[in-house]
């Protein structure tokens, strides 16, 4: 476990960049923390991390969007957000299973607390809390 | 030549005959299934549950309006942007009639039906659409915020959209943050109008960006962090929280929208999108563009959110353009696009 307490969005954004040179595809990364954390912030310095220039949107309407990556052997990067699945247990309903351990993908779930049944397998689960403006605790296991 | 439209992209299953001849649309048969209220307990869509009330509804909806003697030239349905699992059963649905009944399907692309939204509620539009263009046309809702240019039917160049949260996703995160249910937008415009927007000094991320790019995901956290050093919160607090957001994002849209159509010489502004609902962006769009001479176009509050009457018209003109029109065996290729782009960002 790691814990990273960080004064502003770059600092927050190298904890991102920093992970992201460390992944490799076939992992899971679940982001959890409430409502303006920063969690689709992250996605993007994670992104970037990545070299991806399309820009990262916020994929709460459309549930889920995935974005060309050249690193390592990631081909894509899955963006997933649970925003609005409340009441929805199983990976399965959205479509999920196709990319989750798919040796050329890695994916990245929004609000993955509101799934019960993901994957323990190569997952790193990311924690943001907010310490009151952009001051932010991130824990990552 | 009359077209029978499916629309299932998202919250609502819909219908609707149109009967286009020349310059004349008139809408047969209009109806939107919607699956609001399933979706108001959840707080938001919920795909599965979206999907499965598509299956239940789009099969009753069919049999209630279209009989087997009826003549009907095209079948028209969105096949994106939208979410897989509830664009996946109109789909089917259309190519399978299509396809049994012989008749051409048209697939529609659910932004430029938001477009169109517009040719449903001003006359002189379908009758003199060349006057008005290049038109600007901005599309805000629940899942998008661009600005497009509009040189003509089906030519389009997007010139804008949010880096990361669409309008309407705002105001339903605001709502939630506020408490005040699902969907945000009307409740917070609803609310808006008793508070004092002066209140509350909230950002305007990216308004001297000099690009026609938006940013939402700020404004949002401002509000947080708003509410979080009031701690506590009596209504006419959250009537000026709602006033001071409604005036940041009307001011933000606005300014974007303005200075777009003096760089690119439109002839004409339209507002399209389920956003297009809001009273004071509506007014405050309408004023900038008298003060201007440019006409405004906004689709009445019924054609702002999604339906098929939209569908039907964005498909006569694809049609009078011979564009995205599947025959025979070729019906069978339909497929949901849940990403599709429709504008090129340069041309």
């Amino acid at each position: 476990m790691q814990e990273f307490i960080t004064n502003n969005i770059k600092e927050t954004n190298k904890v991102a960049n920093d992970l992201a040179t460390n992944l490799e595809s076939g992992q899971l990364i679940t982001l959890s923390g409430n409502l303006g954390a920063g969690k689709t912030v992250f996605v993007k310095a994670l992104a970037a991390g990545l070299g991806i220039s399309e820009t990262i949107t916020s994929p709460t309407f459309v549930l889920m969007k995935s974005y060309k990556v050249e690193y390592k052997k990631i081909k894509q990067l899955i963006h997933v957000d649970c925003y609005r699945l409340d009441g929805i247990e199983d990976v399965s309903d959205i479509g999920l299973q196709d990319f989750l351990n798919d040796p050329q993908t890695l994916v990245v779930i929004e609000w993955a607390d509101k799934l019960d049944n993901l994957p323990k397998k190569n997952r790193i689960d990311v924690k943001i809390e907010s310490l009151g403006q952009d001051k932010r605790k991130v824990v990552i296991t | 030549m009359k077209i029978l439209a499916l629309e299932s992209s998202c919250d609502e299953t819909a219908l609707t005959i149109l009967n286009a001849q020349g310059n004349s649309l008139v809408l047969e048969k209009d109806q939107v299934y919607s699956q609001i209220d399933i979706h108001q307990q959840f707080g938001g869509v919920v795909p599965e549950v979206a999907a499965r009330q598509h299956a239940e509804t789009i099969i009753p909806l069919l049999d209630a309006n279209i009989k087997s003697e009826d003549q009907i030239d095209y079948l028209a349905v969105t096949t994106g942007p939208g979410l897989i699992t509830s664009l996946l059963l109109g789909v089917t649905a259309a190519k399978t009639l299509a396809y049994a009944r012989n008749i051409p399907l048209v697939t529609v692309n659910h932004m430029e039906g938001h477009i169109y939204s517009n040719w449903l509620s001003n006359d002189d539009l379908v009758k003199n659409a060349d006057k008005y263009f290049p038109s600007l046309v901005l599309i805000v809702s629940g899942g998008h915020t661009e600005l497009v240019l509009m040189k003509n039917h089906g030519d389009y160049q997007l010139l804008g959209a949010t880096v990361d949260d669409a309008v309407g996703e705002a105001f339903d995160k605001v709502a939630k943050l506020l408490d005040l249910g699902y969907p945000g937008g009307p409740i917070v415009s609803q609310r808006a109008n008793n508070g004092d927007c002066s209140i509350y000094d909230l950002p305007r991320p990216m308004i001297n960006s000099g690009d026609y790019n938006f940013s939402f995901s700020g404004l949002k956290t401002a509000v947080l962090y708003t509410l979080e050093k009031k701690k506590k919160l009596n209504s006419e607090d959250v009537d000026n929280i709602c006033a001071s957001f409604q005036n940041a994002v009307v001011e933000i849209l606005l300014n974007k929208t303005m200075k777009a159509t003096d760089e690119f010489a439109v002839k004409s502004i339209m507002l399209a999108g389920g956003v297009a609902a809001n009273q004071q962006l509506k007014e405050a769009l309408q004023q900038e563009a008298r003060k201007k001479d440019l006409p405004f176009f906004f689709p009445e509050v019924k054609y702002s959110g999604d339906n098929a009457a939209m569908i039907s018209v964005a498909a006569y003109y694809n049609i009078l353009n011979k564009k995205n029109i599947l025959a025979a065996k070729n019906i069978l290729a339909a497929s949901p696009q849940s990403n599709w782009r429709l504008f090129e960002t340069k041309k």
